[in-house]
């Protein structure tokens, strides 16, 4: 067995790194070089000298973070060499752009899986098996209590709980990346034909995704924040931020709900403080997590991003697999 | 009329904040479900005995077994989720392929009384494999349901009160009355059901009707440029507020939430009954300490509050008192709009009668409240400071010539309460909590000085906000030296403000001391661990108390 030095990527200061290539996964500080996986704010930082990611996943960098960032981009499959190891990026079917990231190196494959999720969503490519030796996959929802219900399902839930209160102005709170375009699509292909706006940041978004040509649907962008009141029988999207603070004190007539996988769980839905939780993820789910460890075929697994100390154990005591650590 | 209603109804209730939206609810349930199931619904959301069928643990092993779970994986689950009901329920998901599920339309009556309860008649073997049954032609919308039922936890933000509102709403009849005939065990049946939603009201009903509650407001300065000779004077009593009404030989004990709770204190409802006069009077409820004469705990009272019918060993082991402080009515006149004084004057001639005119000693579960007649203001202050050693919250001060009307009404009656003592102390331990606080550290233990080392003192789990409560779990995270089970000891770095009601010795706790209501004020973010209190100021500030 190889020491974790020796490993084609490890962990170094709390990042993955690929050494051969000196190349970074998605790193939070500055370095040489930075892989991005896709355009969450968690998964970049500035002021690296030079980013590589698909060409989605850079115009959304783009337009979040400026157009004097330098980032070399390549298409899904497309093959790149750095310092004999050679890269590529695969949907992950997380986001608009996201990828998993391969390396082959002397007829070793890696496979870093990134945010990924199995389930269906029009509005990003949806994610492809690619094998591997070693695979280092995410785990954020590693737990069997994790089971997501169909998208169609939760849309037609949201489209409930606003028709079911016609007198008030509903007010979903979702990532503005990825997720409320993803609700926008879903929504549209359910009952609820009403009106729907967006908060500045989530415009954005849409607009950039229409671009690219993903059918959302058109929203109104909120210019006045004191209509919300108004609005009644609409559904408004808003990042999560603004749930805190005093953004909502002055309203009366409104609902609120959250969409996010975490909302599964009654505690967690009680305690986030909104009326309603609809559970519903970018993220694997623990079936998906361990469909992606057998269908990558890897002989070793990685986890990171996430309590992944039951799922390693359930691998390695029911599946046979092989867990590794990276140590800190 | 089916399971699925109530499921959908807990769902409803479950994820909303508002009480006139849960009331509507309510009233939109009952409006489109069987007399039946909605005397099941009142009896589950009300809880007054919800039966445990079979214990979280032993579900859990029962999935396990069914299921060839590994139990240490639920067991993780667990501490994300807080509840074992809703643990199983998530793991239950796409657990059954069967598409038909032969129990879609179970109605909760069936559910509650047959399916349920034949189980007790199974043997173990024969039980398990009903369950495992249930699960799988169960929709699985209702798991969640069935589980919590099974299981005995079955919980939903509803109280009495607000059952009460929305049966109030549906038939246009007042709270006050739809209380009283949800007083006592509600047996579900339709008949019960039909009793409650009842339009017709009869006598004894229309008797026990309380009064709104006067309440007192905060102290404000600008009463000590009154004359002190304006004011009455009393102990302000940890207890429970109560308007005792005797009516037409019927006895009703309301609280401030508008429940009756005569059958959790029958002996004074009897010693009243031997009272020959009508009346209502304001007082509060006490477990009382008839040796020193004075109050005993709230804790001590809690042991009574819950407790429907308690046994002669609990009332002789927890003797309550009423202290009686106003007199709002008598003899069917209602006295509110006299002045306070004169009421008192009232209250003191019929107390000093019926402590003559009955055969029991009434004074041994009956009192009228004392006065205190404090010289001038900067005397109510050491009264205030008293008021520690005869177990009271402080003083409450009441204007004289006041009349008892409704509601927080300003400048008539204020409370003055004694501020509670504080020590700033260091978290050392912390552990995960549970319910609602799953998968949180919400439990923490707190030390002094004594020399160079820390040692425990006291434990808290409330006073911080929610944001506070996530941030310092995101820091135990990190700051944790060792776990033993749920619990982490921590590295010794954050300072926090704990403040408490009493302090005295014990020899139970390695601290010496015990603190009574200990809980979290501030976080002293501005402090570093050598600021903390040391022991010594603990034992200070005991002596200072005694």
């Amino acid at each position: 067995m190889r020491t974790k030095q020796e490993y084609l990527i490890r962990y170094k200061d709390g990042n993955l790194y690929c050494e051969l290539a000196d190349i970074w996964i998605d790193p939070s500080k500055p370095v040489k070089k930075a892989l991005i996986t896709h355009a969450h704010f968690d998964h970049f930082t500035f002021g690296c000298d030079e980013y590589i990611s698909t060409e989605e996943t850079a115009i959304l960098l783009k337009e979040r973070f400026g157009d004097n960032i330098k980032i070399k981009t390549f298409e899904y499959g497309e093959e790149f060499k750095i310092n004999g190891i050679n890269i590529s990026f695969h949907p992950s079917g997380h986001i608009l752009g996201s990828s998993q990231i391969r390396f082959i190196f002397a007829e070793e494959k890696w496979l870093i899986s990134g945010d990924f999720k199995l389930q269906k969503d029009e509005t990003c490519k949806q994610y492809e098996i690619v094998k591997t030796d070693y695979l280092i996959s995410e785990c954020t929802f590693g737990l069997p209590i994790f089971k997501w219900d169909d998208s169609n399902k939760i849309a037609n839930d949201i489209s409930k709980w606003i028709t079911n209160s016609p007198e008030k102005t509903s007010l979903l709170f979702c990532y503005s990346l990825g997720k409320a375009q993803r609700l926008l699509n879903e929504i549209s292909q359910t009952n609820f034909k009403g009106d729907i706006y967006s908060h500045g940041s989530i415009n954005k978004m849409n607009n950039i995704y229409k671009k690219l040509g993903i059918d959302i649907k058109d929203t109104i962008k909120i210019e006045n924040k004191k209509k919300i009141d108004e609005l009644k029988g609409s559904l408004i999207l808003l990042p999560p931020s603004l749930s805190k603070g005093s953004y909502l004190k002055n309203f009366k007539n409104i609902q609120t709900a959250f969409a996010s996988g975490w909302m599964s769980i009654r505690a967690l839905r009680k305690r986030s403080g909104y009326d309603k939780g609809f559970p519903i993820s970018d993220h694997a789910d623990w079936d998906g997590i361990l469909e992606l460890v057998k269908k990558s075929e890897a002989k070793n697994v990685f986890f990171h991003h996430g309590d992944s100390e039951a799922l390693s154990k359930f691998l390695i005591e029911k599946e046979s697999i092989n867990v590794l650590f990276f140590g800190k | 009329m089916s399971l699925k209603n109530f499921s959908e109804l807990f769902i409803d209730l479950d994820s909303s904040n508002s009480t006139n939206n849960k009331i509507e609810v309510l009233k939109n349930y009952f409006l489109s479900n069987d007399p039946i199931d909605n005397s099941w619904a009142i009896y589950l959301l009300t809880g007054k005995n919800n039966k445990r069928f079979i214990s979280g643990r032993y579900l859990k092993n029962l999935f396990s077994q069914i299921y060839e779970y590994p139990e240490w994986l639920i067991d993780t689950c667990y501490l994300k989720v807080g509840d074992s009901a809703e643990v199983i329920t998530l793991l239950l998901k796409n657990k059954s392929t069967s598409r038909k599920k032969k129990l879609s339309n179970i109605s909760l009556n069936e559910l509650l009384s047959k399916t349920i309860p034949d189980l007790s008649k199974l043997n173990e073997e024969e039980k398990n494999l009903q369950i495992k049954n249930i699960w799988e032609t169960l929709p699985e919308d209702n798991h969640l349901i069935f589980n919590k039922i099974l299981t005995g936890t079955f919980r939903v933000g509803v109280s009495i009160g607000l059952i009460t509102k929305s049966i109030s709403k549906l038939i246009n009849i007042d709270e006050e009355i739809i209380s009283h005939r949800l007083m006592g065990n509600f047996e579900p049946s339709i008949d019960s059901y039909e009793f409650l939603i009842n339009k017709n009201i009869n006598l004894q009903e229309l008797n026990s009707k309380p009064f709104p509650f006067l309440l007192a407001n905060t102290f404000e300065d600008k009463i000590l440029k009154h004359s002190i000779n304006d004011f009455q004077f009393e102990w302000k009593y940890d207890g429970i507020r109560i308007q005792l009404i005797k009516r037409s030989g019927n006895v009703s004990l309301w609280t401030r939430g508008q429940e009756l709770v005569n059958e959790s204190f029958p002996e004074l409802v009897e010693k009243m009954l031997d009272i020959k006069d009508d009346f209502v009077l304001d007082g509060e409820l006490l477990v009382w300490n008839f040796k020193e004469q004075i109050a005993f705990d709230f804790s001590l009272l809690q042991k009574r509050i819950n407790r429907k019918s308690p046994t002669r060993s609990i009332q002789i082991k927890y003797p309550i008192i009423f202290i009686g402080y106003d007199l709002i009515e008598i003899n069917g006149r209602d006295i509110r709009e006299i002045k306070l004084e004169n009421r008192r004057i009232e209250l003191e001639k019929y107390f000093s009668k019926w402590q003559i005119k009955t055969k029991n000693n009434i004074s041994d579960i009956f009192k009228i409240c004392d006065l205190i007649f404090p010289k001038d203001w900067a005397d109510v202050l050491i009264y205030k400071e008293k008021s520690r050693e005869n177990n009271t919250e402080g003083l409450l001060i009441k204007k004289k010539t006041s009349i008892y009307s409704s509601g927080r009404k300003k400048g008539i009656w204020w409370k003055y309460k004694v501020d509670p003592m504080q020590l700033d102390a260091v978290l050392i331990y912390a552990k995960g909590g549970s319910g609602r606080r799953a998968g949180l550290y919400t439990d923490y233990s707190f030390a002094l000085w004594k020399d160079k080392e820390l040692i425990k003192f006291a434990s808290a789990y409330s006073g911080l906000t929610n944001i506070e409560i996530k941030e310092l779990d995101k820091w135990i995270r990190k700051n944790t030296i060792e776990k033993f089970g749920p619990v982490r000891s921590l590295k010794p770095e954050m300072v926090f403000e704990i403040s408490f009601e009493k302090i005295q010795i014990s020899k139970r706790h390695k601290s010496g001391i015990a603190v009574r209501f200990p809980r979290i004020t501030k976080w002293r973010k501005d402090k570093n661990i050598n600021d903390a209190d040391s022991l010594e100021n603990a034992y200070e500030l005991m002596k200072k108390m005694s």
